[in-house]
């Protein structure tokens, strides 16, 4: 067993509710594995549950080799996690720089990938002093991707990136995925399958709290019984 | 231009706001009475903000509504007071606060080495109880016998208010005495100290102890821990020792000097009063907003009531710094030249033909500090990366830990400022408004008001919301004694000082009506 993540049977509550009853996800180093499923089934919750910020109740989380479960966020956070929520979660009251500068663990991170990060958004580079509230939808999505890779993380958690963007715009943020995941690992939460399945080489489809299904992509794409009684589309 | 107009909106309407409230304020008042009034307001403007600033840090960042706050400025301006008026009871502090606190430094080295111990089950949850009621036993019989000056509140020979009078007249340093333990030798009272303060960290960490049980910590680093106890040990013989030469060193300084020393010893001394307050009264209670307000509303009164306790129920002053207070030759100075030769408590200036008495102290200092705090937490704010963190933080305190960001440590840290600048607002307002319990009550409710006005937990409308407060109180009040010509009626009207205050509320309550977000807050 050589994943960098494995996350097994966790189950997590928030307030009274038992959100996840139950969810394992394996991520090998490098590559993509998608979570897929309908809304409400637990995917947010599953990666909020690995970063400890709705910390699992029960089952592990194992991270290069460490158990990770239980332990503060910035904590996990600080072993090389880097997190790009639904919705974003631009800080208003910071410029676009700033935005970036915040997420560095080691003084002179940013300045290391800047070339990296004005590589894959260009449009960030004459927006920087701008504030974080100016952006469009599709650029504030390209700064919080590109927030998560100030520091060096070797696994990315990224947040339905293709939600609310348009079209043209959700192609470059495909292909800026796709360019990371030589780096680092990513686990991506997606609604749009078509977006996830020409992305990802795996996939775990999560329901009601379960995971019910793992596999490769590849055979995912052509099994229309599954992604009808799991995705209800194709 | 429409869409600049609209995008600075607020800005406008509180320019055009101020505008009328100025042009209104004008109205049948000479323009030395309205120099005057600005400048009064604007000073207690100031205060107003030392307090709702910090206040308003902690409330955006960790939703903490600290009741606590004005009682914290009034210990600010008690503090500030001991340390001024009297340096041989300060001294005498800090000798035994050294030396107990010595033991505390040690804290890491005793928890890991409690854990690595193994014990039987029953002894865990019964030695700690045995250690502590010794160590408090200890402590309290050689801090009863460790040189204490102090006053007397309840004997009005030796109380605050003679005391006061004494360091005005100069008597002060005739009525000091020696710092002598009383019927122990030095050393043991001195050893005792120290080893009532061990013994009370190596209870406290054993109670740690029971709750985390065996082998569970990772060893600490050695060298700080112990490198702090040294320090502490050799501070605390060292100033017992000197205890007496200082204290006259302190009596013999220029009065601005101590007042500088009071200012910085009253602000740190909060500040460690909030850090500790965090770490061990609101840190358990995150998660329940309403247990919170509950405890920060008991923390004012039981604050008050030690404050009570200690420096008495009635109210007394505290001196001017030397700066502030001259009042002889070349006094009151008739310009800001004559007045940094002579240090005037007054300055006349010629305002539209008439003489306007301006008091150094109360309305050039208080705004001045004011205005230099402002500056300095906008440049916290803006310029370092503790301000980031926190400008992060107010708004979304999860993702900022989910950068991996200590926000917990961030906590501790802004309400030691927040506490900090209240008590800091203390010590400054003390020799211009005089001590008095209900001091902190009084600013804490000026402060709230000048919060719902600008925007909760906006810097900016703190600044604003302080300002507006200070200012309309401070007209209200001069038009009470010079009457204010109303159209609709004959004789000219003359508020009562006691309504200023509600004016605030219902400048609060029209600004609301308008704008519920207040001036500066942003929409939810």
């Amino acid at each position: 067993m050589n994943n960098l993540l494995e996350v097994q049977d966790i189950h997590t509550f928030i307030g009274q509710f038992h959100i996840l009853e139950g969810v394992t996800v394996g991520a090998p180093e490098g590559g993509i594995v998608a979570l897929l499923g309908r809304n409400g089934a637990g995917k947010t919750t599953t990666l909020k549950s690995i970063l400890g910020l709705t910390p699992p109740s029960q089952g592990r989380v194992v991270f290069d080799g460490q158990e990770i479960q239980g332990r503060a966020s910035y904590d996990i956070a600080s072993l090389g996690i880097g997190y790009v929520p639904e919705h974003r979660a631009i800080f208003r009251d910071l410029s676009v720089g700033e935005n970036l500068k915040i997420a560095e663990r080691r003084r002179g991170d940013l300045e290391r990938k800047e070339e990296l990060i004005f590589g894959l958004f260009p449009d960030l580079k004459r927006l920087i002093k701008l504030p974080g509230t100016s952006l469009s939808g599709g650029q504030q999505q390209m700064l919080a991707v590109a927030r998560a890779l100030v520091p060096d993380n070797r696994l990315l958690l990224i947040d339905e990136p293709s939600e609310g963007l348009a079209p043209v715009i959700i192609e470059s943020m495909m292909e800026a995925i796709r360019q990371l995941s030589g780096d680092s690992t990513i686990l991506l939460v997606e609604q749009n399958f078509i977006v996830a399945s020409r992305l990802a080489e795996r996939y775990v489809i999560i329901e009601e709290g379960r995971s019910v299904k793992a596999g490769l992509m590849a055979d995912l794409v052509d099994d229309h019984e599954t992604i009808q009684r799991y995705l209800g589309a194709a | 231009m429409i869409d600049v107009l609209r995008k600075n909106r607020v800005q406008l309407i509180t320019l055009i706001a101020l505008g009328l409230f100025f042009l209104f304020a004008s109205q049948g008042m000479s323009s030395k009475d309205w120099v005057v009034t600005m400048l009064r307001g604007l000073a207690v403007g100031a205060i107003t903000f030392l307090v709702a600033s910090g206040f308003s840090i902690i409330l955006g960042l960790m939703d903490v509504l600290n009741l606590a706050h004005g009682a914290l400025f009034m210990v600010g301006a008690y503090l500030g007071w001991s340390v001024y008026v009297r340096p041989d009871t300060f001294m005498d502090l800090l000798t035994p606060l050294a030396l107990v606190g010595a033991g505390f430094a040690l804290s890491p080295l005793w928890d890991y080495w409690l854990t690595q111990l193994s014990l039987r089950p029953a002894l865990p949850r019964t030695w700690p109880w045995v250690g502590l009621a010794l160590s408090l036993a200890l402590l309290g019989f050689t801090l009863a016998r460790a040189p204490m000056a102090a006053w007397n509140p309840e004997a009005y020979a030796e109380s605050p208010i003679v005391w006061t009078q004494a360091f005005e007249q100069g008597k002060l340093a005739a009525m000091i005495q020696p710092a002598t333990f009383d019927g122990i030798p030095p050393w043991a009272g001195l050893a005792g100290m120290i080893a009532g303060g061990l013994l009370l960290a190596i209870s406290l960490a054993g109670f740690r102890r029971a709750r985390r049980g065996e082998g569970t910590l990772a060893p600490p680093s050695w060298g700080r821990p112990l490198a702090i106890f040294v320090l502490l040990l050799i501070a605390g013989v060292g100033l017992y020792l000197v205890n007496d030469p200082l204290t006259a060193f302190l009596l013999g300084l220029n009065t601005t000097w101590l007042f500088l020393i009071a200012a910085l010893v009253a602000t740190l001394a909060g500040a460690g009063l909030g850090a500790l307050m965090e770490m061990t009264l609101i840190r358990p209670l995150y998660e329940r907003a309403i247990y919170q307000i509950m405890l920060t509303f008991g923390l004012a009164f039981i604050i008050t009531e030690m404050v009570r306790s200690t420096w008495g129920r009635s109210g007394f002053t505290m001196p001017k710094p030397s700066l502030f207070a001259g009042t002889g030759e070349g006094c009151p100075a008739t310009s800001l030249g004559g007045w940094l030769q002579n240090h005037c408590a007054i300055i006349m200036v010629e305002i539209g033909g008439e003489t306007a008495r301006i008091r150094t102290y109360n309305e050039i200092f208080v705004t001045l500090v004011g205005l230099v705090v402002l500056i300095g937490v906008w440049l916290l704010l803006q310029r370092t990366r503790l301000g980031m963190i926190i400008r992060a933080g107010v708004q979304d305190g999860e993702m900022v830990e989910a950068l991996g960001i200590n926000v917990r440590r961030v906590f501790t840290l802004v309400f030691a400022l927040g506490v900090g600048l209240a008590a800091l607002g203390g010590v400054i307002a003390a020799p211009a408004t005089g001590l008095s319990i209900s001091m902190g009550a009084s600013v804490l409710l000026a402060a709230l008001i000048a919060l719902a006005i600008g925007g909760l937990t906006s810097y900016p409308g703190a600044a604003a919301g302080a300002m507006l407060v200070g200012l309309i109180q401070q007209f209200i009040i001069k038009y009470g004694s010079i009457g204010i010509q109303l159209p609709f009626m004959a004789e000219p009207f003359k508020p009562s000082p006691t309504v200023a205050p509600a004016t605030t509320v219902l400048l609060m309550v029209v600004i609301l009506l308008i704008m519920p977000q207040g001036l500066f807050g942003r929409k939810e």
